[in-house]
């Protein structure tokens, strides 16, 4: 089942910045809230993670305690903190976001406990690199930078230990993802 | 991956041969067989008229992936090198690839017909096999034909480094020569190495391999595929970092 993410930032730019960098990343798509209302009436338990900045934090922190494991706050400059609320700092660049989120959105422990199994994104890379599709043929596809379809052939080839496109579109035969030819 | 240190003109051959077997395989190709004594690599060089120091550089850049040969002396003959990689060639068109390809066969008759994985991995395998038969016969046509050109032509008219020994080319960044001269002038993404498919496909057989099947029949397949791909492994360094170098400076000739 997909995880449920919210975006509640007061910068609409910032906002879809994330909500980008989280569909690219991990496939989700997740979900801009127009304000706090709007957050509450959403099941906390449903919900995933919540990224959010720090005026909203503050001024709703009986909201955001309770759930403050499942919550991530934008910062852009350092904060001096005792590590209990997780933050991200828009500052680092791409990657460093990426490791932040991660933690929050990658893959599930039963998925890790099985280290050879594909998450739902990465299938749709490896159909379309069976398929023939170059590099930036598959990020026009599926609508994400070319950075980031490299991010899933690496991790596909870490998993399965098959770096080859034709290994690759042999394995994906092999496992009903495409057609045999 | 072996105890072997660098081999020199004194280093016996049974003791190269005791700790890495596959060095036979080198041996093999300049008529040097089994009942080996105290042979050393000088004294087997003596036998045969070659340089000591051509021999001991073929089997160390075969047996030490970090080796790299410091000195490329112009008494290696490429012509040597090529009668070398020629028979390396025909053990894997006339042996090596056609006993993969039996055994392949007989893991699949004895395994169950529902279930295609074994199928195609021998396609998957096929598809490796005509790639490496395409360099097999690009060396055969090609390559092979101007490297012998070039040495026949620079015996005539040496070029200056010629007089004593090869420039060592910065080996360390020539790109892989999989192919032979088509292939290098090539602008496009790299295609898929004859060892990378050969490793994707020891993985398929370790880690992915489903259903019933013959497990000796198996073990038989994969050590052939691991044997093929440690051999081509191997044999690309003595191409990449003796025979390029050595082809490219005749080539200015």
């Amino acid at each position: 089942m997909e995880r449920q993410v919210v975006i509640l930032l007061h910068n609409a730019i910032e906002a879809t910045g994330m909500q980008r960098l989280i569909l690219d990343a991990f496939g989700i798509t997740a979900h801009q809230a127009n304000g706090i209302g709007e957050l509450l009436q959403l099941p906390a338990d449903a919900i995933d993670l919540v990224v959010t900045d720090a005026q909203h934090f503050l001024e709703n922190l009986k909201v955001f305690l309770p759930r403050k494991a499942r919550t991530l706050v934008v910062v852009d400059r350092p904060v001096q903190g005792d590590g209990d609320v997780n933050l991200i700092d828009i500052r680092q660049d791409t990657d460093q976001a990426l490791a932040v989120l991660s933690q929050f959105l990658g893959e599930k422990e039963e998925e890790n406990n099985q280290p050879n199994v594909l998450s739902g994104r990465e299938i749709d890379v490896l159909r379309l690199v069976a398929s023939g599709m170059i590099n930036k043929q598959i990020a026009d596809t599926l609508n994400i930078s070319i950075n980031t379809v490299l991010t899933h052939r690496k991790n596909i080839t870490a998993k399965l230990g098959i770096k080859s496109v034709s290994g690759l579109t042999f394995y994906a035969m092999m496992n009903g993802i495409i057609d045999p030819k | 991956m072996n105890n072997l240190t660098l081999i020199h003109h004194d280093t016996k051959l049974s003791d190269i041969v005791i700790a890495e077997p596959t060095a036979l395989t080198v041996l093999n190709r300049f008529g040097i067989y089994l009942g080996l004594g105290d042979l050393t690599v000088a004294r087997a060089c003596d036998n045969l008229g070659i340089d000591k120091d051509f021999l001991a550089t073929i089997l160390n850049t075969y047996l030490h992936e970090s080796y790299f040969p410091e000195r490329i002396l112009a008494s290696f003959k490429a012509a040597t090198i090529v009668d070398y990689l020629g028979q390396t060639n025909n053990y894997y068109a006339q042996f090596q690839l056609p006993n993969i390809e039996r055994h392949f066969n007989l893991l699949i008759s004895k395994s169950n017909p529902d279930n295609n994985n074994l199928e195609l991995m021998l396609r998957f395998f096929h598809e490796m096999k005509q790639q490496l038969l395409a360099r097999i016969a690009d060396d055969r046509n090609h390559w092979f034909p101007a490297i012998l050109q070039a040495e026949a032509k620079a015996s005539v008219s040496p070029p200056t480094p010629l007089k004593g020994e090869y420039p060592v080319l910065n080996t360390h960044c020539t790109p892989p020569l999989q192919g032979g001269l088509g292939e290098q002038n090539k602008v496009q993404e790299p295609e898929d190495t004859i060892e990378d498919k050969l490793g994707d496909l020891i993985s398929m057989m370790v880690i992915h391999l489903q259903g019933d099947h013959d497990s000796n029949l198996a073990l038989a397949v994969l050590m052939a595929l691991a044997n093929l791909k440690k051999d081509i492994t191997q044999n690309n360094r003595i191409r990449n970092r003796l025979l390029l170098p050595i082809y490219q400076v005749l080539s200015k000739a």
